[in-house]
């Protein structure tokens, strides 16, 4: 791929890994060289993180080959990977608070005489190479009284102080303020002059080319390119690549759409909101399309009244956003990103939970009608074709899909007139999300609105009639769907391209 | 390079942020002063185990040690378990069956040190039995140490039997004389040897937290057990071993109690769990593991035992219980606030 004499500190030969009915990573090849920063790019579901996990042990490939400095390399977990000098880092940071920072370097290489601890040259090692990478960071600090980002140099300097010749980071700035991004930019560059070399994913484009040497793109499993960014012309080129000829159709404009404004938002302000203002019609589908961190699932709790932001909300003329309750009564309804964890009750059974948010139905002065609740099981079991043996089996015990159709299932039972879906298909197989697609659209062509928050182009092109995307807290633009909408343009707008008004 | 730095450097600490550290590491030494100083100025002329008013007199403090020895024996052990982020709710009834144990063998004439060695070991079995429990069956701690709790206490009061309510002398058997000697007459500046030992084991497990591999992990298993696990630790090795230094301590506790007593009870140690607990909270201990002093548990046990002996003077007995709570609860809000204080910077 490369004429360089240097020989590569990693590579991968035809790797496949295929997942039940998909081919998540499809024939992979390519090189990493040493001492680079090598970045890793793509769309949603583009086959990166499949590929990282493998590299990182986590998954075995189907098929296929890696390579570390040549010679064979097939890690069988996370352990494996760390003592080939692959080491990664987490975005759940791995440290412990309650020791210092050169305890936490040490921790699990400590040198000791019989259980005594004792002071060895490691400690020294250990020191200097947190001084090389990061020298403002006092090795006895306690590392509770450290921020995010210096927590995770402190795990940088671990894994190049245990000998990692690869580190990778799977979207390291994610949790970080600007100038914390700019701190973690010069330490990975000191790591790449004490020849580590750094395997670097982001979504953020201005990232890949500030601090990148070469750059892979991954499309559809597939391997597209690998080439050192200086002979990658801009940010429209890596976007083409990243986003080819896919044509995000089966949009076809809906009827049902009204101007009527059900709900309007103005100056929506918190620690990340950034003076949002936008409103949501009858009967429409509304996207809001970012990045992670770029503020969609704060707009839906805010919306929700789950968190406390400045600014107003209106829906239907009454004012809302106080607490889950209100909105409730007001006829809004949220479906979390986290279903296991906040939609879905999942040690009851299929009959309990669809009808938890509106109990009142189900009961007469206060007695409970449990004739209603099979009722409404049935109807609902039916109607979304939730596939299952029993309305009396556990929610845990049914797929992604069929456990997400419950909650939605959930929020029609309370009659909801504003339906906010936050990552609606995560973690739901292609055919269930055909389905859950069909039934969103059928929720509004009569006459409910419904939002989407949604990491995945794919699917706010797919079936929202507006699309607001939002980069960094704030709602740059609005983009109506369409036969010839820009794809290029939205990818460009969400990873920070508004024109250099960024960073 | 050195612009760069300095623009990750620290925030210099704020004064409040240095006084909340300094409370922090010294609030317990304060509270002992002021619990002292508390029951000095109280009028304890009612009472004879103070002589004439006077709660610093040397009889008063050297009883108020003598029947601290057990609780002070256990908190060493109790707080190394609780900062790897597990609990043992059994240490009440692994106390009553080493003293009864104890009372046993020393009733039917098996010397001294052989009694001794045997509870301590039977005292570590059920410590590797509560740990095996835990971390081989993947049993709650809570969960497991309460089934053990009644196990324990069942297999003391079997131990027991024959409609007497304690191991002790009489009916043709007699306890020896050292049985009673080890925890009530003094040895060195007039304190029991039960004592010097309670004192001997916290200066071993100080040792052990600040100096040894078992300390760092216990700390760094309690803070974050993945990352211990990430870093190639046997967690379940150290926890085991934390739950066999525990067990051990609270046959060493048990000892000292039933030699105080004269008797095997095999109900001595019930609620010592509970005492446990407060004690290693007191001082600072976080109930979800990572954070705790052995030193500043010992010196919370020492508050509470003053407490409880100081107030059977001064307090009417059915505010005790409630004036116990209401001083935790205050340790507990204190500690809260200082914690806060500390990050909020």
């Amino acid at each position: 791929m490369t004429d360089q004499s240097q020989s590569p500190v990693l590579s991968v030969e035809a790797l496949t890994k295929d997942y039940p009915g998909v081919r998540a990573v499809d024939d992979v090849s390519f090189s990493i060289e040493s001492s680079t920063v090598h970045c890793l790019v793509g769309e949603n579901g583009a086959g990166k993180s499949t590929l990282i996990k493998m590299l990182t042990g986590a998954l075995q490939p189907t098929s296929g080959r890696m390579k570390v400095r040549g010679s064979a390399y097939e890690p069988g977990n996370p352990h494996d990977a760390r003592e080939g000098g692959i080491a990664t880092l987490f975005q759940e940071l791995h440290v412990v608070d309650e020791l210092t920072v050169l305890e936490n370097l040490t921790l699990g290489m400590e040198r000791s005489r019989f259980g005594f601890l004792v002071k060895s040259d490691l400690d020294d090692r250990v020191v200097q190479t947190l001084a090389a990478i990061e020298p403002s960071i006092d090795p006895s600090a306690r590392v509770s009284s450290l921020s995010v980002a210096q927590k995770q140099i402190i795990e940088i300097a671990r894994a190049a102080s245990s000998g990692a010749s690869v580190i990778i980071m799977d979207e390291p700035t994610a949790a970080l303020s600007e100038r914390e991004v700019a701190r973690l930019f010069g330490v990975i560059r000191r790591l790449r002059e004490t020849d580590v070399t750094v395997v670097y994913i982001s979504h953020k484009l201005d990232e890949i080319f500030e601090l990148g040497d070469a750059v892979t793109v991954l499309r559809d499993g597939k391997h597209i390119v690998t080439k050192p960014l200086s002979d990658v012309a801009g940010r429209s080129e890596l976007i083409e690549m990243m986003i080819g000829r896919n044509v995000f159709q089966d949009y076809t404009p809906r009827t049902a759409v009204t101007n009527e404004a059900v709900l309007i938002a103005r100056g929506l302000t918190n620690k990340l909101l950034k003076d949002v203002s936008f409103e949501i019609n009858r009967g429409e589908i509304v996207g809001f399309y970012g990045l992670v961190g770029a503020g969609k699932t704060e707009i839906a709790r805010a919306l929700f009244g789950a968190d406390k932001v400045s600014g107003s909300i209106l829906f239907k003329g009454q004012k809302v956003g106080n607490s889950p309750k209100e909105a409730i009564a007001a006829g809004i309804a949220l479906v979390p990103e986290e279903r296991r964890t906040q939609g879905l009750f999942t040690s009851l059974t299929i009959r309990e939970n669809i009808p938890v948010m509106n109990l009142k139905r189900l009961s007469n002065r206060g007695v409970f009608r449990s004739s209603v609740e099979l009722e409404a099981a049935d109807e609902y079991v039916g109607k979304l074709n939730i596939a299952t043996s029993s309305i009396d089996k556990y929610a845990e015990k049914l797929s992604g899909g069929n456990q997400q159709k419950i909650v939605l299932a959930k929020c029609l039972f309370a009659d909801a007139d504003l339906l906010l879906l936050d990552e609606p298909t995560r973690g739901v197989d292609v055919g269930a999300k055909a389905e859950i697609y069909d039934i969103i659209r059928s929720m509004a062509d009569e006459g409910n609105s419904v939002a989407v928050f949604s990491s995945e182009l794919e699917e706010v092109l797919g079936i929202c009639d507006r699309i607001f995307l939002l980069f960094d807290g704030s709602l740059e633009t609005e983009v109506i769907n369409g036969p010839d909408v820009d794809a290029a343009h939205i990818l460009n707008v969400v990873t920070g391209g508004r024109g250099g008004a960024v960073q | 390079m050195m612009s760069q730095s300095s623009t990750l450097a620290q925030p210099p600490a704020t004064r409040g942020v240095r006084v909340a550290h300094f409370l922090r590491n010294y609030y317990i030494y304060f509270v002992l002063v002021a619990v002292v100083a508390l029951l000095s100025v109280a009028n304890l002329d009612k009472f004879d185990l103070f002589e004439r008013g006077n709660f610093l007199n040397e009889k008063s403090i050297i009883n108020i040690l003598r029947v601290s020895a057990p609780l002070l024996t256990l908190a060493g052990a109790f707080t190394l378990l609780m900062v790897s982020g597990y609990i043992d709710l059994s240490v009440g009834s692994t106390m009553s069956l080493s003293a009864v144990i104890y009372a046993l063998l020393a009733i039917n004439g098996v010397p001294f040190l052989a009694a001794f060695a045997i509870t301590m070991v039977a005292g570590a079995g059920l410590g590797a039995f509560n740990g095996f429990l835990v971390v081989r069956l993947k049993i709650t701690p809570v969960i497991a140490t309460l089934i053990t709790l009644s196990l324990f206490k069942g297999m003391a009061l079997l131990l027991v039997q024959d409609g007497v309510s304690a191991i002790k002398s009489g009916g043709g058997q007699k306890m020896p004389g050292w049985f009673n000697s080890y925890g009530r007459e003094g040895t060195l500046l007039n304190l029991p040897m039960a004592f010097w030992v309670a004192v001997a084991v916290t200066l071993v497990l100080v040792i052990a937290q600040n100096r040894t591999l078992l300390g760092k992990y216990a700390a760094a298993t309690g803070g974050n057990p993945t990352a211990a696990k990430l870093s190639g630790i046997n967690t379940g090795k150290i926890v085991i071993l934390l739950y066999v230094i525990v067990g051990v301590s609270a046959a060493l506790a048990g000892i000292a109690r039933s030699s105080f007593m004269s008797l095997g009870d095999p109900l001595s140690g019930d609620g010592m769990e509970l005492t446990a607990i407060l004690v290693v909270l007191l001082g600072g201990t976080a109930f979800s593991g990572g954070e705790g002093r052995v030193l500043r548990s010992f010196v919370g046990a020492l508050i509470i035992m003053a407490l409880t002996v100081g107030m059977l003077t001064v307090v009417p007995a059915y505010y005790q219980t409630l004036v116990l709570g209401a001083v935790l609860l205050a340790a507990a809000a204190s500690n809260h606030l200082i914690s806060r204080k500390e990050t909020a910077s």
